[in-house]
């Protein structure tokens, strides 16, 4: 257990050399004072020239507000309205010529006076694409395994707060779910290529699919391992995700999830440039339910009274008096439910991004900053963030590279005490409640609850992060050929979590309705720490015709974390919030606890290539972690993959012209999961305590089965795929088709409760998953219109395939979702039973098989499927899809010249949305009940209603059946955007190289069969208690010095 | 350059000999023990006994519901597994079933642990280790009696069983169950003292008085009245002599009380006045009173209120009845805790009006054992102990096993009149006299009015049989005038009782059923 101490040392050593690089860094990549002295040399040597021209394109259309700069000096120009431009120039320089959407042409000036250029649009062949692969690059052509990349620059084309929203859509095989999200917490779910292991739906009732974490991609940034969301989107220069085993499987035991894979941005050489990003922009909820009218309301009710034999509640006498009341006196006549109206508003985000980068070609470095405000479409919610990045390389000598990395980021998300309680109230538990007197009392109601008190005056629950992660590579190419890499980096995030309640009450007139009495405190402080140290030898040569490529590596990761909670109440007032200022009594409380685990890894690759056309490459990773003991501790993950590039063959020759790239490439690996609770292994006692004569008494007691024989879960995938490019390089698509399979999931095996212990997690039970996945990408110019477009689609099929003889696993219950994993079902699949319409008569409800208690006309015809004469759980069947099993997305971009429209859509089909609690109630109990049931439920005068007759406080017809699953398919238009680019000309005056302005809209249209009940159709099952999905209407500026 | 070489190569040698820890794969939780360093002490031996006493300790919640789940309360609540099993819709998928089972069987496991474990602890003391192994088969047999009521057949489990062992176990004849329990319990009286220094833990008395209500759950009333004559005979406990303060923190580990769960605010307490007390009082009304309970006490004279001689006024029902009703239940027009009227009736405009919404108490009565007014500012944080064996209930048990054994003398008698003359409850002695049959209906009525809410009530109904009769149909709870001067009757809307003639055993868990071929299931399910 012994720490060597210089590790820390050493660190703080590294942090201070980077830090003085800084200054040293800022200095030297000052143009003024190295890069350019030769060209003002030169310039002064020989004599300008006026040199002029005219810009077409490949139509001979002439092209205004080309860029024409002379290579390496200051000096630039544009084309005008006719294409043309003039501009000095002296022998032997190199003008260059740069429009958006076209290839950038070089031409070297030979002292001609007119020099007239046609450019080409843009397309970058295969050929030229780089993919960032585990442990190094590839280019694209050379490509085996199935690996997604977007550039950073396609990334933030949505403002968005988080990358997990900005790639929703983007690229096939990544499932998101966005399921909103406070700010500075986006509810985001990011899955590649279907879920491999069971998670446990029990956070799926309350909110969202929030259990899923063990499906969760391995993110690795810059080489070492992050948290997804501790990344600023403005700092990425590409993503890639990993998806099939030949490419992930150099990852081994964290990558049976797909991985995925961000580099960051870096300076390259030349001028200094600086670039400021920002935008504004107005939040709004996207989907607001209706409630049911007044009058329809208490009519409702009084029939649902009736109908289990009780008196209606109202008389039309008081009904009339509550309609007209209502309006006029709201105090004395409060609506059941409005909080909708009430408490939702729109609410502004700020970001502003800044970044420095030059350098000259010993040191260069780029420096992000990055501050976000994003208020909250609740009262007392907000993230602030501040951000600052650092990337530095050095070139030590013509062999020898450094590069040294740091990035701090502090946030502070504030959010009200138990915000999900707050939405909940929305539709649950709060009804015929004042939000709000003039008197500034808050009403309660009959329950005594009420929304607006809670997110006001309930209490704040605020949590700052520092993150920081710094990160030191050195690269030594020891012959040609051969670099050695090392790289260390270590990784710091330390919450502070302050979650004060407040004293409150809720009172209507003198009445109080409900109260807390005891403001309270938790404070909590979280920290991890994690070193990885990554070793790399690389070695590549041509032989002939023979391309070979070897990686050897090792790497560890050593993570340790430790947290404490402390606990006071009853302080002076709510302003008085300092822990130290609580009761010091017996009500004092805290904890805490501490973990470690390490991974210690040696991996290997072998490419080999013949002629550039026939591709093999070879993974092995030898992974070892603390989470497993004895001959379980380590394991061994191998992939293969091997490509066959046909369009290089001389029988292509003919086709070459049309289809200019086609490559048929297949994998095979093995991956896996250690998402499995630390110590498993190990048999413990937990601490328990009971009380004896008003005195505490510990003891000690096993809960828990030790299981020793812990394993990974194993995931072996295979992929075939095909890439290509058409018609000039024009249109490029690659199609997928994986088969992956997981053995020996991680599962809590149920054991009998005769053992007296939980069983604690064994390796069990086999889960498929397959599909296909296509993306095609075109880019297209009609005169001045651009027309860039890229399409995803992916379906991803997944089923148990095995549980080891347990199961099925059913969750849930007759009002809330009820899921079911079991063999031969897709994982978390809705169960229930089905139904048949509703009886129409007393007598045809009396013949038929009872459900829950007589049925009456009315009553949902549930159906007795398997025909034994009773309806019990053996009737209960598949009843859908709760994770997409289609996902789609698309992005259109067209430029017309100073303008550019981008469009992404994006979407699901084959899922479903279970309604439970009060949208499925109908008024039975005290819930909001959404419009959707006025004049659509069941009554003598309304045989054909959709809705079953209501019954008070009887569910009877809402239990899980088909009935009550709807189709959540949608098609959404995420993003709207419209750009315009400032002409050069015009900015030359102010400094500027580029600029441009935009608006843009998120989430402005759906197309949803859940826009009747007014749901956002990525909304979770359930409760529906969670913070809306908002539409964002953004203004932004993004400028370039 | 050459600098900058030698630079790099120390900073790389540095990276590389920091980072190196030959132990990374050796993680040790300094947060939790092993079981391989347990089993030295003495301390360790008594640390494992405490653990099997949490088993034991139910839930505030867990503890009422019981009798929540009788004819004597209700638990309305939607989605709670009880009202469920209350209205017949449960199946062996219950939760509330699963859970009892696992739960029972979780503190058979710590015990059977501690039982094959303690004797590798060297120590001298032997004394201390007999009263431990004494505790440790009390509660084993306590949770043994819950089975066996609850499922009727169990496994008979006495040993710590592998996973794969406990896949193939047998369903043990239930006769048998009670021989074991009645064998454990004799073996544990003699090793136990008649008082513990530390409150809670279990005595000789708790021993007999257990041993006294599992023979007469079993039917065997020569045991059940012998073990109750036994625990008379240490002259230990006598009746506290007021039933209105006996639930109240005042009269905490008097010497009514056999054994109970002790709870203490703030470091383990319980929430029996949040789930309990009235709406207005920041309380949930999960559990609450019926009619069938209110009807059943008395007359202040000994009649019952059906008797037409009784002086039973419908329009003023709370007045002159068996005091234990307004002891034991918040009925409309009672002094709540904070000090302000109870008004739960129709019409009322109080926070606790009946329907008003589903939250208050959907009869208008409420629980009031337990209810004490030093919880109302910290409802869910309460410090009352819940008494799990009484002198009282030792009374009844023996009065009942006499009665069964057609031994009616006069001290059956003088048990149950012993509690009816409770100072402050104060109701007429039972007249010598009765036949069997009349004394079996006086003890059972008893049993009821004095021990509604403890827990006892739900397996009553089952043992006598009459769950089928008293069940079914709607709840009803206060009657009260309307406007117009007429008696209304409240009802719990939408809620229809039913009993199957199977309720009279809950199913096995069907996840027992599913892991262990060995297990059938109950007539029924």
């Amino acid at each position: 257990m012994k720490r060597k101490p210089n590790c820390r040392l050493f660190f703080f050593g590294c942090c201070l050399f980077l830090l003085n690089s800084l200054a040293v860094n800022v200095a030297f990549s000052n143009p003024l004072y190295k890069g350019n002295k030769k060209d003002r040399e030169k310039n002064m040597l020989s004599p300008q020239v006026v040199v002029s021209g005219t810009v077409t394109d490949e139509t001979g259309n002439h092209l205004s507000g080309v860029s024409v700069q002379v290579k390496g000096s200051s000096a630039g120009t544009m084309t005008d309205q006719n294409g043309r431009y003039a501009i000095n120039a002296s022998n032997g320089d190199i003008l260059v010529f740069s429009f958006v959407g076209y290839e950038t042409k070089e031409v070297k000036f030979a002292g001609q006076a007119h020099v007239d250029i046609q450019m080409s649009v843009a397309s970058k062949s295969l050929n030229e694409v780089i993919i960032d692969v585990g442990y190094g690059t590839q280019k694209k052509v050379s490509l085996t395994s199935a690996v997604s990349q977007i550039s950073g620059k396609e990334l933030v084309r949505r403002p968005v707060s988080s990358i997990q929203q900005a790639l929703q859509g983007k690229l096939p095989g990544l499932t998101i779910l966005d399921k909103g999200g406070s700010p500075g917490s986006p509810n985001t779910h990011i899955v590649i290529r279907g879920v491999n292991t069971p998670y446990g739906p029990v956070g799926l009732a309350s909110r969202g699919i929030s259990e899923i974490g063990d499906n969760g991609p391995l993110v690795i940034v810059d080489g070492i391992e992050q948290p997804f969301q501790n990344i600023n989107p403005d700092d990425i220069e590409s993503l890639s995700v990993l998806k099939d085993a030949s490419s992930t499987a150099i990852y081994g035991s964290r990558a049976a999830n797909g991985v995925i894979l961000i580099t960051t941005k870096r300076a390259n050489s030349g001028k200094v440039s600086v670039t400021y990003d920002g935008f504004y922009a107005q939040q709004k909820s996207v989907n607001n339910p209706v409630p049911m009218g007044i009058e329809d309301y208490l009519r409702l009710q009084n029939i649902a009274y009736q109908n289990v034999g009780s008196a209606p509640k109202y008389t039309e006498d008081q009904i009339k008096e509550y309609v007209a009341g209502s309006v006029s006196d709201p105090l004395k006549y409060p609506l059941p439910y409005n909080w909708y109206k009430v408490m939702l508003h729109t609410a502004p985000q700020v970001n502003h991004a800044l970044s420095v980068s030059g350098g000259n070609d010993n040191i260069k470095a780029r420096l992000s900053v990055r501050y976000q405000d994003q208020k909250g479409i609740i009262a007392n919610t907000d993230s602030k963030l501040n951000e600052i990045r650092m990337n530095t390389d050095y070139k030590i000598s013509s062999r020898i590279n450094v590069s040294t990395d740091i990035d701090y980021r502090y946030e502070n998300n504030t959010e009200p005490h138990l915000i999900n309680e707050i939405f909940r109230q929305f539709m649950q538990n709060a009804i015929w409640v004042v939000p709000k007197y003039p008197n500034g009392d808050y009403g309660g109601g009959t329950q005594g609850n009420n929304p607006l008190l809670l997110a006001e005056k309930g209490g704040i629950n605020n949590v700052a992060s520092n993150y920081i992660i710094g990160n030191i590579k050195g690269t030594w190419e020891i012959i040609k050929g051969l670099t050695l890499t090392t790289q260390f980096a270590e990784r710091s995030t330390g919450v502070f979590g302050k979650d004060y309640v407040n004293t409150w009450e809720a009172r209507d007139s003198n009445k109080v309705k409900k109260r807390n009495l005891h403001n309270n405190v938790t404070e909590t402080r979280d920290n991890v720490r994690e070193w990885t140290l990554n070793n790399l030898l690389n070695y590549s040569t041509d032989i002939g015709k023979h391309s070979l490529k070897f990686l050897l590596g090792y790497s560890q990761i050593d993570n340790k974390s430790t947290s404490i909670w402390a606990y006071r109440q009853d302080f002076y007032n709510n302003d008085v919030q300092s822990i130290g200022q609580g009761a010091n009594d017996a009500t004092k409380d805290n904890g805490g606890g501490d973990s470690e685990w390490g991974l210690r890894s040696y991996f290997s690759r072998f490419n080999y290539a013949y002629n550039n056309k026939y591709l093999f490459e070879a993974n092995g990773r030898f992974d070892g972690s603390s989470r497993f003991t004895g001959n379980n501790k380590y394991s061994f993950f191998p992939s293969f993959s091997a490509g066959w590039r046909i369009s290089q063959e001389k029988f292509w020759n003919k086709l070459q012209t049309s289809i200019n790239e086609l490559k048929l490439r297949g994998s095979w690996g093995q991956t896996g999961n250690q998402a499995v609770a630390l110590y498993s292994y190990f048999p413990t006692l937990n601490l328990v305590t009971y009380d004896f004569s008003g005195n505490l008494a510990q003891g000690y007691v096993q809960r828990q089965q030790a299981n020793p024989d812990l394993t990974w879960e194993t995931t072996k995938q295979s992929d075939i795929g095909l890439d290509g490019a058409l018609f000039n390089n024009r249109l490029s698509f690659t199609v997928d088709y994986y088969k992956k399979r997981t053995e020996g999931i991680l599962l809590n095996l149920p054991v009998p409760g005769t053992l007296g212990l939980e069983g604690g997690p064994q390796n069990a039970g086999i889960v498929d998953n397959y599909g296909w996945e296509f993306t095609a990408g075109t880019h297209n110019r009609f005169g001045k219109l651009g027309v860039d477009a890229t399409v995803n689609f992916s379906i991803n099929n997944n089923k148990v395939i095995d549980l080891a003889g347990t199961g099925p696993y059913i969750y849930g219950n007759d009002i809330d979702p009820r899921y079911i994993t079991g063999e031969g079902y897709p994982i978390n699949s809705f169960w229930g039973y089905e139904t048949a319409g509703l009886f129409q008569t007393d007598e045809e409800a009396s013949k038929y098989p009872e459900f829950m208690r007589p049925a009456k006309a009315g009553d949902v015809k549930v159906l007795d499927l398997n025909g034994d004469g009773k309806i019990d759980p053996n009737d209960m069947t598949y009843l859908g899809n709760s994770f997409p099993k289609y996902t789609y997305g698309a992005g259109i971009n067209f430029s017309y010249q100073r303008l550019i429209l981008n469009i992404a859509l994006q979407g699901a089909s084959d899922v479903g949305m279970r309604y439970a609690r009060a949208l499925g109630e109908a008024g039975n109990y005290e819930g909001f009940t959404p419009d959707i049931y006025t004049n659509n439920y069941w009554t003598p005068d309304h045989p054909t209603a959709y809705f079953a007759r209501p019954t008070k406080q009887d569910l009877r017809n809402q239990a899980s059946t088909d009935r009550m699953i709807l189709d959540a398919s949608y098609l959404r238009i995420k993003n709207i955007q419209l750009v315009y680019q400032f002409s050069p000309s015009l900015l030359k005056n102010v400094f500027l190289q580029q600029a441009s302005i935009y608006i843009s809209a998120t989430n402005l249209i759906t197309f949803s069969k859940l826009n009747k009940w007014h749901l956002d159709p990525e909304s979770s099952s359930g409760w529906q208690d969670y913070y809306p999905e908002t539409s964002l209407y953004t203004f932004g500026v993004n400028l370039r010095f | 350059m050459k600098n900058s070489i030698t630079f790099f190569c120390v900073l790389l040698a540095l990276v590389w000999f920091s980072s190196c820890k030959k132990d990374l794969l050796v993680t040790i939780p300094n947060d939790r023990i092993s079981t391989e360093i347990f089993w030295q002490t003495t301390q360790d031996a008594t640390l494992a006994a405490n653990s099997v006493y949490t088993f034991m300790a139910e839930s505030a919640g867990h503890f009422i519901s019981w009798d929540g789940m009788s004819d004597i309360g209700n638990t309305h609540s939607p989605q709670s597994s009880e009202s469920f099993i209350l209205q017949g819709q449960f199946d062996a998928l219950n939760s509330r079933v699963s859970s009892d089972w696992d739960n029972n069987y979780a503190g058979i496991r710590a015990a059977n642990t501690f039982l094959a474990n303690v004797d590798k602890v060297e120590t001298t003391d032997t004394a201390l280790i007999n009263r431990l192994k004494g505790e440790v088969k009390v509660l084993r047999a306590y949770f043994y009696v819950r089975l066996a009521s609850l499922f009727g057949d169990v496994p008979l489990v006495t040993t710590e069983l592998t996973i794969k062992e406990s896949k193939s176990v047998n369903r043990t004849p239930v006769s048998q169950v009670w021989d074991f329990i009645s064998k454990e319990l004799t073996e544990s009286a003699n090793l136990l003292p008649l008082a513990q220094p530390e409150k809670g833990r279990i005595t000789k008395g708790a021993a007999l008085a257990l041993k006294a209500r599992a023979m007469l759950y079993a039917g065997r009333y020569q045991e059940a009245a012998d073990a109750a004559k036994a625990v008379m005979d240490l002259n230990v406990y006598q009746l506290y002599p007021s039933f209105e303060k006996l639930f109240s923190y005042a009269a905490e580990n008097n010497k009514e009380v056999i054994l109970d769960i002790e709870f203490i605010s703030d470091n383990y307490s319980n929430n029996i006045f949040s789930i309990l007390a009235p709406k207005s009082q920041n309380g949930g009304s999960n559990y609450v009173p019926t009619k069938s309970l209110v009807d059943s006490y008395e007359m202040k004279n000994g009649l019952a209120i059906s008797d037409p001689a009784s002086g039973y006024d419908p329009a003023n029902p709370y007045t002159n009845r068996d005091p234990r009703l307004q002891y034991s239940v918040f009925v409309p027009g009672d002094i709540l805790p904070d000090g302000s009227v109870f008004d739960p009736l129709p019409g009322s405009h109080s926070v606790d009006e009946v329907y008003s919404t589903f939250v208050v108490s959907p009869t208008a009565f409420n629980v009031k054992k337990y209810v004490n007014a030093e919880d109302l500012s910290h409802p869910g944080n309460c410090g009352i102990n819940l008494i799990l064996l009484r002198y009282a209930e030792v009374l009844l048990t023996y009065a009942e096993a006499k009665i069964e054994l057609n031994q009616v003398d006069q001290s059956v008698y003088d048990a149950i009149n012993q509690i009816r003359e409770r100072p402050d409850v104060n109701m007429p002695p039972i007249e010598t006299g009765k036949s069997q049959q009349e004394m079996r209906q006086i003890v059972r009525h008893e049993r009821l009015v004095e021990l509604a809410f403890e827990g006892l009530r739900f397996f009553d109904i089952r043992r006598w049989h009459i769950a089928d009769a008293v069940m079914p149909g709607t709840v009803y709870g206060a009657t009260y005038l309307d406007k117009n001067g007429d008696l209304q009757t409240v009802s719990i809307p939408g809620w229809n009782q039913i009993w199957n003639p199977r309720d009279y055993l809950w199913p096995i868990p069907q996840k027992e059923l599913d892991l262990d071929p060995n297990l059938t299931q109950n007539t029924g399910w």
